[in-house]
């Protein structure tokens, strides 16, 4: 008896993870199915296949510079973010473990606040206080703020299983710090930098609300979406969002193959 | 023998990052800080030190604070616990499902914030799936306006949106649990409420509470949901948004962001004294 409802119990938690798990699919596997849907309504049933969506979506006017924009943008971001994220976390890897969870702690605040705060409080301090020009230079140092902790927490948690002895013994042996790095560190670390590197391309990616109170004047792709979706409501939007999700679901995907990071 | 420095043993690696902390950050933030005691004049911001800002977002926004913090709080805890039983489920249920499982909902963690609102605008408008849905099993005989334009409806998006983010701290956590741990407090007499009170959430106590703590303040200070698929569900981002798209009232904005973020803060405080408290055997 009590082995049936143990059993019972068990098939309950199972049937409640794949449910949770369509809950967090389903929508937007529903954005890339209507994409490609003839009907101009995001409704059932699906009335045939078309590439209609996506080829309206490419004449439009304002799509290309926005795709030119966020390609640049978080270009810069995901190699910038990762240079000094990888600085930073070979700093804190060798530090007391509690200070270095202090220094953490403090350089992730970003990702904890709401987006419009830090958006509005670098737009405000830009143009008033330091009389900075908007455009993308900062748009990349907003989105830098938000990717940063990110690429020092996985690249911290990496170098805690991290074999200090062969990086001292290459310094012994009389290879400057950069060319120990180059050499040692980096080929051992590679996966996980190419990692970071890919998570911090599509946070950039995905940010809407820092990139709009930073950017000043034109789009990125988030940008245009929230403008189309303002205005109108046919499956053109499915087909930039379709780009969206391929765009940052893929190097997220990417990222989690080569890193063979869990958690 | 002579120890070499190697990279690491050298603080100024950490200047660039500092830097970019600072400069792009903490300046910003602190400036934003300063005028929210500034006052306006004829749409001209003035140095000043007043406090009318934050006595204004009181009395002029009493309603809205009230209800955003109480959807926050709804949404911190129903994204929360989705989170721990999925992670929980995943973790000690579902066998060799674990990866898959973990797997899906790390790669939907940055599918689109914008694009995940718009899928539930799509998904729950009057011509939507769910009404659709609802319609063909018989459960309603009229499309229902109100899936739409709701709290509802910010709850459901919010939640879609902050669920992986809540899922990865406490997933994590809970990788230190052995499931043979648990078995052999259940051989051991353990009940059911016993090992979850007595093992698991202690060990991702800090999970919840960093998934409790993001998913309450990103909410708190959300605007781009409320507005799309929020109709009159008034919460605070739309007005703090607002004083910059429209108002040109900086100094307000500014003394209501922080209003908001300090009682947001206080509260997931309270959050953390009761779960410690609660957790003590």
């Amino acid at each position: 008896m009590n082995r049936l409802t143990g059993q019972l119990g068990d098939l309950g938690w199972r049937v409640f993870a794949l449910l949770t798990a369509a809950f967090m699919a389903v929508p937007l596997v529903l954005v890339v199915l209507f994409s490609f849907n003839q009907s101009a309504l995001t409704s059932l049933p699906l009335t045939g296949f078309t590439l209609d969506w996506y080829r309206k979506l490419f004449s439009l006017g304002a799509f290309w510079p926005a795709l030119w924009n966020s390609l640049i943008v978080a270009g810069f971001v995901a190699i910038l973010s990762v240079a000094v994220g990888t600085m930073a976390a070979m700093v804190l890897a060798r530090m007391a473990s509690r200070r270095a969870e202090v220094l953490i702690g403090i350089i992730s605040i970003p990702m904890m606040l709401p987006a419009l705060i830090i958006g509005v409080a670098m737009m405000s301090c830009f143009v008033r206080l330091i009389d900075l020009p908007l455009g993308l230079p900062t748009v990349i140092l907003g989105h830098l703020v938000i990717a940063q902790p990110f690429v020092i927490l996985i690249v911290f948690s990496r170098l805690a299983t991290f074999d200090w002895a062969v990086v001292d013994s290459a310094r012994d042996l009389g290879a400057s710090p950069l060319h120990a790095f180059m050499t040692v560190t980096l080929p051992i670390i590679r996966p996980t930098i190419i990692g970071a590197a890919l998570i911090a391309l599509s946070i950039s990616l995905d940010d809407f609300v820092i990139t709009f109170f930073t950017i000043g004047a034109g789009n990125t792709l988030p940008t245009l979406v929230w403008g189309m979706v303002r205005t109108s409501l046919d499956p053109t939007i499915n087909a930039i969002a379709t780009l969206l999700i391929l765009l940052s679901v893929g190097s997220t995907f990417l990222a989690l193959r080569v890193s063979s990071y869990r958690g | 023998m002579l120890k070499r420095p190697a990279w690491g043993h050298q603080n100024w690696l950490l200047m660039p990052a500092a830097l970019i902390f600072l400069g792009a950050f903490a300046a910003p933030l602190l400036y934003f800080l300063v005028i929210s005691f500034w006052s306006v004049r004829a749409r001209i911001m003035r140095a000043d030190f007043t406090l009318k800002n934050y006595v204004a977002t009181w009395s002029d926004y009493y309603d809205a604070m009230g209800g955003t913090l109480l959807i926050a709080l709804a949404i911190g805890a129903l994204t929360t616990l989705l989170a721990l039983s999925f992670a929980y489920a995943i973790r000690f249920k579902c066998g060799r499902f674990e990866t898959p499982l973990l797997f899906l909902a790390l790669i939907t963690l940055f599918g689109g914030y914008l694009v995940k609102i718009y899928a539930w605008k799509s998904i729950l408008g009057r011509e939507g799936i769910l009404n659709q849905f609802l319609l063909w099993t018989g459960t309603i005989d009229q499309p229902l306006d109100a899936l739409l334009y709701s709290v509802n409806a910010v709850v459901i998006t919010l939640t879609y949106f902050l669920l992986p983010f809540a899922i990865l701290p406490i997933y994590g956590n809970l990788r230190a649990i052995r499931p043979a741990t648990i078995e052999a407090a259940r051989d051991l007499g353990a009940g059911r409420w016993a090992v979850l009170r007595d093992i698991v959430i202690p060990q991702c106590e800090k999970g919840i509470v960093i998934a409790f703590t993001f998913a309450f303040l990103i909410t708190a200070g959300d605007y781009v949901t409320p507005r799309f698929v929020g109709g009159g569900a008034a919460m605070m981002g739309h007005f703090i948004e607002l004083q910059f798209s429209l108002g040109f009232n900086w100094p307000m904005g500014s003394a209501m962001a922080f209003t908001v973020m300090a009682v947001s803060l206080a509260l997931v405080m309270i959050f953390r004294g009761l779960l410690r408290r609660g957790l003590q055997p």
